[in-house]
């Protein structure tokens, strides 16, 4: 006598409920493809002080940026150029104090020529420090 | 089988109503940079969107405002979970940027730029 083989466990879901099951697979995937991970470049910036003497600046490395242009202690140089010459500069400073790069740029500046410039500056190994110009209202009688 | 359906929903439902404070709904284009790492977790978004205009948070904000409502939500967090991410319009300028650093700095967060990939 020939057995006919069932599998009871198996049971085929309702075919009215496959327009749920494809709605919540489409809701699950939607939220999936919108939580992306942020990626970035970490600073960190010192916390600011009022400098008086002049004399520690002069030392130090000195970037000025500006919308299209980029100076080297006063020196404007090409941006394909400003790395080698960065590093040159930096060459033979170990201490962090030492590296220390002073980081001024004119106010029309675009933020990405500045995430471009601090990733030169990172490269080079530079300590970047902001020098932000303070504006100050004076009432003359 | 509709128990589980509806508890499935409910759950979308809360997920969504939790990223509300989201600013995924703003419209910028970020700056481009090599060798990115992970965010990480972060307490705090800063975004400045393509009309100029800052966010925290998704809320608008003034950035006279930001640096007290940075504080407020960072608290007494400790070092390393401070992360405030910055997402900057990449055509932003400095006069509006550097006011924003200004006011992360001084509530003490740790500045993470949210930028792209570069593509060689």
């Amino acid at each position: 006598m020939r057995m006919r083989r069932t599998n009871k466990l198996l049971i085929e879901p309702p075919a009215s409920a496959t327009g749920d099951i494809a709605f919540n697979l489409i809701v699950f995937f939607l939220v999936c493809a919108s939580v992306q991970p942020d990626a970035g470049r970490k600073q960190t910036i010192p916390s600011s002080e009022t400098v008086q003497d002049q004399k520690q600046e002069e030392t130090n490395v000195e970037v000025l940026l500006t919308r299209d242009t980029v100076a080297l202690d006063g020196d404007f140089v090409a941006m394909g150029q400003f790395l080698p010459r960065l590093q040159a500069k930096l060459a033979g400073k170990t201490s962090p104090d030492d590296r220390v790069v002073v980081f001024k740029e004119k106010p029309d500046t675009p933020y990405s020529r500045y995430i471009n410039v601090m990733r030169l500056i990172d490269e080079a190994g530079g300590v970047i420090v902001f020098q932000i110009e303070e504006e100050r209202e004076v009432m003359i009688p | 089988m509709a128990m589980g359906d509806i508890a499935f929903n409910l759950l979308i439902f809360f997920v969504i109503l939790a990223r509300s404070q989201d600013d995924s709904h703003l419209q910028w284009q970020p700056a481009t940079s090599v060798e990115l790492e992970s965010a990480g977790h972060s307490k705090a978004s800063v975004l400045v969107d393509n009309d100029g205009k800052t966010y925290l948070n998704g809320q608008p904000t003034s950035i006279g405002q930001l640096e007290s409502l940075i504080d407020g939500i960072l608290g007494d967090a400790p070092y390393g979970d401070r992360t405030v991410l910055l997402k900057i319009h990449a055509d932003t300028v400095a006069q509006q940027y550097e006011a924003i650093f200004e006011a992360v700095s001084k509530a003490g967060g740790e500045l993470v730029h949210v930028v792209d990939e570069e593509k060689p």
